[in-house]
């Protein structure tokens, strides 16, 4: 490997409805909340790698042009990433790549949706290839839902067990994001408040899925060399993995899920990580429906396949359990796409470094930040850890 | 540069108006051929990156809808969006990271399938100040060669000899997409668009893909006998506003700079022997020759009016015929490396130059040329 890549600095937007700020605007206050953090001005900043989901979400055209100067960009090295749901951590790794390639000391990564400017589900459907699967697959829901039915089905999951599970895990996130200052639904609810709420496509419950969010976030990444001269505490970026498949949803399995299975091990490959159930103590799982979240747990190895209602069950991945998911509340309850996957990695970073404040999970050291994109098709993990 | 990468070889489509095979099909013959061409399985590739526009193509994470077909099913990859000169050098940097010692970069546009350039880089500028007043790529070309009119003096027959030059040139490219011999009166004589820029000026848009396989310095030689190395790049970004920006001297010198330091070029003129430039207008020709340092501002014009540039001259700018022969709007930045790099191999057949020991290769998109990158490459 090239030199050794180091998060400094995270700064993240409230999410939410945020009519309040234009879309510039709601960069620039995650940039310079990333700048407060490290230390730095923008004038440190050699390179930047922005990216977002697809322009059309917001209605302009290059988006990475139209962030510039909230950026603090001009004169700077920049390029957009763009790889779907799974943009946010396709820019964590590319802004690994440009401090691991050795040309960078200092680079600046930013991701940022705002969701309520457009119509995000019909954006959404023109991702589907125009002539088979958009006619029948239209947004997220869809695709998630069928991919949780085959889950179910595949493993004989009793009904009631599997919805019983989901709901526990929408509650788990709800009620974490009550304790994250920037996450965007904050609601009490119950089990039975899931159990008993609408079906938006079966077997997924509006308390199921994730919201469309505006927000923001921005990481400032270091080289090694460029820690020792700070005396800076980062998180270490210990393993990336990424990997992609079948553009059409029926010519690949979504429960034995390849690219989920190959980005973890190959993640964990770097890191040296043989048993992550033991070996992480915190993960970000992108969560964006409950059913998913545990098809995830299995295809990262946290449990066998076909076993992750009872991990759910055993409290495993509850606040106190072996491997605390989510405590940041997840994408469940805070989905500004384009920044999504880039929070999940902000959030790990905090925690392995004990600066998640009231959703701290005491004693992290390491964790895992993961995001997912297209329809079903894109998988992306990093590890990071409080030391190299 | 702090490890030798090289390009072991690259393919084009046949630019056109309008190419019949599907995205999919265009990017899955062009990377197939390109593996055989160089002798490996798909299995070896490390990774994949690609360039391409959402907007550009009419698919939202327009990556999702090729990533199988370009090869990369069940292996890591990326999308460096909208230029494809940035996936190039997002590529080069996964390779210098140590983890891949393969990177398979592709990028494809088909203009025929989208609304005009001109709608959709309307639409990239922002919604509530530059887009209502219909600022595009043309209209702002149009406003920099009016000031650059003002300041140096520049003449409409100075325009037109380089688009002589540039359609000239591609009738010696198999790949290209326009092409012909043309005399100062015909061009003088197509519509004006944006004063003082005529339709031939203006480079239309074509369908097109490249694919490229990059490799480090010890699997290169095991696969080419001619590789091409990459001796520096450099990328930058302007403002976003036109009244935050010099019009004329945009963020393209900081791009070159960091190209000419990695690379050790001090005196580009005399250490370059070929260059391809993105000439989104006969107009912007002349302009990023003089901000990549090749003459001082103002002596641009004087490079086309003394044969210079000429595929014959001292040194001569896109004997492939550039973007006036053939635009594939995103796809054109990785096109212009391929160029380059076909020049230093020695194999660009009919429109070879003559000696080529370095050659550079620039790419721009946003308006008026926000975001400039500059590639070198040598033997």
């Amino acid at each position: 490997m090239g030199q050794a890549v180091a998060i400094i600095g995270t700064g993240q937007t409230r999410c939410g409805n945020r009519l309040d700020v234009s879309y510039p605007e709601l960069i620039y206050e995650a940039v310079s909340m990333a700048f407060q953090d490290s230390g730095l001005s923008p004038k440190d900043i050699e390179a930047v790698v922005s990216g977002s989901m697809p322009p059309a979400m917001e209605g302009v055209h290059n988006p990475h042009l139209y962030w510039v100067d909230a950026m603090g960009a001009k004169g700077k090295s920049l390029v957009r990433i763009a790889t779907c749901g799974s943009t946010g951590i396709s820019l964590a790794h590319a802004g690994f790549y440009h401090v691991a390639s050795g040309l960078f000391d200092l680079v600046l990564v930013v991701g940022a949706e705002k969701m309520y400017e457009g119509n995000p589900q019909g954006v959404m459907a023109t991702v589907a290839d125009p002539f088979f699967q958009r006619p029948f697959l239209a947004g997220a829901p869809g695709i998630f839902s069928l991919q949780s039915n085959e889950w179910a089905h595949r493993y004989g999951l009793e009904e009631k067990r599997t919805r019983m599970a989901a709901a526990q895990l929408s509650v788990r996130n709800h009620t974490d994001a009550l304790y994250n200052p920037y996450a965007h639904i904050k609601v009490k609810i119950t089990v039975e408040d899931v159990l008993k709420s609408r079906v938006i496509a079966y077997p997924v419950r509006i308390l199921d899925v994730c919201p469309a969010s505006d927000g923001a976030c921005a990481v400032i990444m270091a080289s090694e060399r460029m820690v020792k001269k700070m005396g800076a505490k980062p998180a270490w970026i210990r393993g990336v993995g990424y990997c992609g498949e079948e553009a059409f949803f029926g010519e690949g399995d979504k429960v034995v899920w390849q690219s989920a299975i190959r980005a973890a091990k190959t993640a964990y490959k770097q890191a040296g990580i043989t048993n992550p159930r033991k070996e992480l103590d915190v993960a970000e799982v992108y969560n964006p429906f409950t059913f998913q979240e545990m098809l995830f747990y299995e295809c990262f190895g946290f449990c066998d396949f076909g076993k992750a209602v009872e991990l759910v069950e055993n409290g495993v991945v509850m606040k106190g359990g072996e491997l605390p998911c989510d405590p940041s509340g997840g994408v469940l309850s805070t989905n500004p796409i384009g920044a999504t996957g880039l929070q999940r990695v902000a959030e790990v970073a905090l925690q392995v470094t004990n600066k998640a404040g009231d959703h701290q999970i005491p004693g992290a050291s390491t964790g895992l930040a993961h995001a997912m994109g297209g329809l079903d098709q894109f998988n992306g993990i990093m590890i990071i850890s409080n030391s190299l | 540069m702090p490890q030798k990468v090289a390009i072991v070889d690259a393919v084009q489509t046949k630019h056109s108006e309008r190419l019949e095979d599907n995205i999919r099909e265009i990017v899955f013959k062009l990377v197939r051929q390109l593996l055989d061409r160089v002798g490996i399985d798909r299995s070896e590739i490390g990774t994949m990156i690609s360039s391409s526009s959402d907007y550009g193509q009419g698919i939202s994470c327009s990556n999702s809808y090729y990533y199988d077909a370009v090869g990369a099913n069940h292996k890591s990859g990326s999308k460096a969006a909208e230029d494809s000169a940035l996936a190039f050098i997002y590529g080069l940097m996964r390779i210098l990271s140590g983890e891949y010692k393969t990177v398979l970069v592709v990028s494809i546009t088909k203009c025929s399938e989208v609304p005009s350039v001109h709608t959709l880089t309307n639409l990239s500028a922002d919604p509530f100040f530059q887009r209502p007043i219909g600022l595009n790529d043309v209209v702002t070309a149009g406003l920099q060669a009016r000031e650059y009119m003002n300041l140096y003096g520049l003449t409409e027959g100075q325009l037109a000899r380089v688009v002589i030059k540039n359609l000239g040139n591609a009738q010696k490219n198999p790949y290209t997409h326009r092409s012909g011999e043309f005399s100062i009166n015909d061009i003088l004589s197509s519509p004006m668009m944006v004063y003082p820029l005529r339709e031939m000026d203006i480079a239309s848009t074509s369908d097109g893909a490249c694919a490229m396989l990059l490799a480090t310095e010890e699997i290169a030689r095991g696969l080419t006998d001619t590789p091409v190395f990459v001796e520096g790049m450099g990328w930058s970004v302007d403002s976003t506003f036109l009244g935050d920006r010099k019009l004329l001297s945009g963020p393209l010198p900081q791009a070159a700079k960091m190209a000419y330091q990695m690379a050790g070029v001090k005196d580009p003129f005399r250490e370059i022997d070929v260059a391809e430039i993105c000439d989104i207008t006969s107009f912007n020709e002349i302009l990023w020759l003089e901000q990549l340092g090749f003459c001082l501002p103002g002596e641009g014009g004087q490079l086309i009016d003394d044969g210079v540039t000429a595929i014959n001259g001292k040194l001569p700018v896109n004997p492939s015929g550039g973007l006036l022969g053939a635009n594939p709007y995103i796809a054109r930045g990785l096109i212009r490396i391929a160029e380059a790099s076909l020049q230093v191999k020695g194999e660009a057949k009919n429109h070879q130059v003559g000696h080529v020991k370095r050659a550079l290769a620039h790419s721009c998109h946003g308006l008026g040329g926000q975001l400039h990158s500059v590639v070198i490459l040598g033997k």
